[in-house]
């Protein structure tokens, strides 16, 4: 063993080229054991290439990929027992039930005494142990593609998109399951479109786009070193509110409520609005007054036109 | 290092998902264990017919004496056909039309009275004529009017009294006497059971590559060669079954005598084997499910209508039987047919090696453009 063992995974420089286009461009970075390492990022962004090159689907255009110590472009058996795979938009054999479909997963990693009882029990598909796959809802399914990704008890577990699809009740579940495997002190590398989520699970988050990494630290970090801003929202049912607003100089905009937002830089700023709209004789129903969460510094760093001011951010990581 | 590339208990789960999958599909089953049944028993229901036939065959007896009726009944007494009479006043062409007959015999009026001067004046020149209203789009009429001609030849030599100069004695190139289906049973096994390959190995392949199945397979410890010999061994068993089945009917329903010895297994594993091969290279070549299915169509609808499957190879244009020879199905329906009707254990070895040869190839090429991963570049 090496010394970079201590990290359950090492990218140096990784790139994939599809012809002209650079899917995943020159990224770097390590997650150590034990860590919840989230990829955030938009449709296309390189999340599925990256994870696909790490648990060893495709092979890299150029640079170095170590998974537990080892190359992933020449050590693929060695490696593949230790780790479990979630691909994007898991599917399955249409007429093979949830038990049979863990009994065969089991056999492919030649496991001699699987615990199918434990990973039907772990993702909650006990009372649907004799249904074929094909007459598995979408959440079922995704969930049997959990339990399939953990017989063999790998060490990294790698789960692209796990919640897409799933109702807000499932994907609440579906985190209690990874939470879990966290405390069992699993290496999860997973990807996601959705904010909560990382911000929920990650220790550490990525976000890519056009195969690049912007920004990566802890959800925390990330939302601390970003959220220089804060959002007001104003329910109201006074068109003029809006108006004195933007008389003041900010730019208030309507949310899919059709509430007010402004965003504000000085916290002083929302008792300057509130005397103006009092003075003003116009009166609001509602006030939220938040900090920025990863979905906003997710779009704030995503969003094209802002990154052509925001070069930095490439270079500081 | 993985050293081990053939892992027989992941090659094992591959084989019952696979059977699992199949009988719980019950069209797939019903197609592919009942199709080339039903083939088997509409063929050699036309067969079983041709080989021992006795034609209907209707007269018209425009004389009424007693030497046309002993004509008639004589012609009956050669145990070929089954004589109708037609009624005197009835016109025969339209009458033939009427009732979709293909051949009318017609015994002219004073037909005894020519027969008796011919006999007093001993002038045989001239013969008394028969007319024959035939059906020239019917198909058999030929072998009909055929056998009809010797049935008459041999009425006309008994009568003249004299013995016949030359007589022939048929033999055949076979041990025993065969009939048709007996060689039309193993042209079907030949052809079910790569049918069932090809397409089995598109059709599923196709379908676990797109939905991602194949992708997921690739993170596990299965390599592509257990892949393969999990598809080969599949439809093996397969085949097996649907080969026991089909034989089970033609010894039931027809009684064929067919000889059952291991070339019969060689042959069936062979065909799987290269059919199978083909199956996944198709898989790979084409990507999309549907244009798979469409090469595989491609490749077998001449094999099996130019192979030698329905009708002898011989049967076809000098251009089309060169064809034939490079088509592999080919090399399985004469080794199939040299082993079980021909017993010609010289004739077997000779195919099995040819198709061996080609499913050797097309395995390797199999296994070398097979990519699990699902990677194009
Ligand atoms: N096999 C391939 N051939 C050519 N281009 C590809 C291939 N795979 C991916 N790409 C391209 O690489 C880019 C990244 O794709 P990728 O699937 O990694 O995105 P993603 O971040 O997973 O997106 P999503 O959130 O939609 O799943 C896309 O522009 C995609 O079109
Ligand atoms: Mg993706």
């Amino acid at each position: 063993m090496t010394k970079n063992s201590e990290y359950a995974i090492e990218v140096n420089n990784l790139t994939k080229r599809y012809k002209d286009l650079s899917a995943v461009d020159n990224i770097s970075f390590t997650v150590e054991r034990g860590e919840v390492f989230a990829l955030l990022g938009p449709n296309g962004a390189g999340k599925t290439t990256t994870v696909e090159i790490l648990n060893t689907i495709r092979k890299p255009t150029s640079g170095k990929v170590i998974l537990l110590g080892m190359d992933v472009t020449e050590k693929k058996y060695d490696i593949i027992p230790r780790i479990g795979v979630l691909p994007q938009g898991f599917s399955s054999f249409d007429r093979i039930t949830v038990k049979e479909t863990l009994q065969y997963y089991s056999r492919l990693f030649c496991r001699k005494k699987p615990d199918i009882q434990g990973l039907m029990k772990l993702v909650n598909l006990k009372d649907k142990a004799g249904v074929q796959y094909k007459n598995l809802s979408g959440g079922l399914k995704q969930r049997l593609g959990i339990a399939v990704a953990l017989v063999n008890d790998p060490e990294i577990v790698f789960l692209d998109e796990p919640t897409t699809g799933l109702d807000p009740l499932a994907r609440r579940a579906m985190w209690e399951v990874l939470w879990g495997l966290k405390k069992k002190g699993k290496t999860l590398f997973l990807t996601t479109h959705y904010m909560e989520e990382a911000e929920f699970l990650a220790d550490t988050v990525a976000i890519v786009k056009k195969g690049k990494i912007f920004a990566m630290g802890s959800p925390g970090d990330l939302i601390e070193s970003n959220a220089d801003y804060l959002v007001v929202m104003l329910k109201s049912v006074d068109e003029t509110v809006f108006d004195i607003v933007k008389k003041m100089g900010f730019s208030p905009g309507y949310d899919s409520h059709g509430d007010i937002t402004v965003r504000l830089t000085h916290a002083d700023d929302v008792r300057r609005i509130l005397n103006a709209v009092r003075d003003g004789g116009a009166s609001f129903t509602g006030l939220n007054v938040r900090k920025p969460n990863l979905e906003a510094v997710f779009l704030k760093l995503t969003d094209d036109t802002f990154l052509e001011n925001f070069v930095g951010v490439e270079e500081a990581q | 290092m993985n050293l081990q590339i053939i892992h027989t208990n992941i090659i094992w789960a591959n084989i019952i998902v696979s059977i699992k999958s199949f009988y719980r599909e019950k069209t797939v089953v019903f197609f592919r264990i009942a199709f080339p049944v039903i083939l088997i028993l509409v063929f050699g229901t036309i067969f079983m017919e041709r080989d021992n036939e006795i034609f209907e065959l209707s007269i018209q007896d425009l004389d009424q004496t007693t030497s046309s009726e002993q004509l008639a009944a004589a012609i009956g007494l050669s145990k070929r056909f089954k004589i109708t009479q037609v009624s005197p006043d009835a016109d025969a062409k339209q009458y033939a039309r009427d009732n979709k007959l293909n051949l009318i015999v017609i015994i002219p009026k004073n037909f005894e009275m020519s027969l008796i001067e011919k006999m007093a004046d001993d002038n045989f020149e001239t013969p008394v004529t028969l007319t024959k209203i035939y059906d020239p789009g019917s198909f058999g009429v030929t072998t009909k009017i055929g056998v009809l001609d010797m049935v008459l030849a041999k009425i006309n030599q008994e009568m003249s009294g004299k013995p016949p100069l030359i007589a022939s004695e048929p033999v055949s190139i076979l041990k025993k006497k065969y009939r048709f289906i007996e060689f039309f049973v193993p042209g079907i096994i030949a052809m079910a059971v790569m049918t069932a390959s090809l397409f089995g190995t598109v059709n599923v392949n196709a379908e676990l590559l797109q939905k991602g199945v194949i992708r997921k397979l690739s993170t596990t410890p299965i390599t592509r060669i257990d892949w393969i010999l999990s598809n080969v061994l599949y439809q093996f068993i397969l085949a097996v079954v649907s080969t026991a089945v089909m034989l089970l009917v033609s010894y039931a329903v027809f009684s064929v005598s067919l000889e059952i010895n291991v070339w019969l297994v060689v042959f069936v594993a062979l065909d799987v084997f290269a059919f199978v091969g083909l199956g996944m290279i198709l898989t790979r070549v084409a990507r999309e499910a549907e244009s798979a299915s469409a090469a595989a169509d491609a490749l077998m609808f001449p094999m099996m209508f130019l192979s030698g499957t329905f009708f002898p190879v011989e049967m076809m244009p000098e251009f089309l039987q060169t064809f034939a020879r490079i088509l592999p199905l080919y090399y399985v329906n004469e080794g199939l047919r040299a082993a079980m009707v021909a017993v010609d254990h010289a004739a077997a070895l000779k195919s099995a090696l040819i198709i061996g040869a080609f499913a050797s190839v097309v395995f390797v090429f199999g296994i070398m453009i097979t990519n699990l991963g699902g990677e194009t570049t």
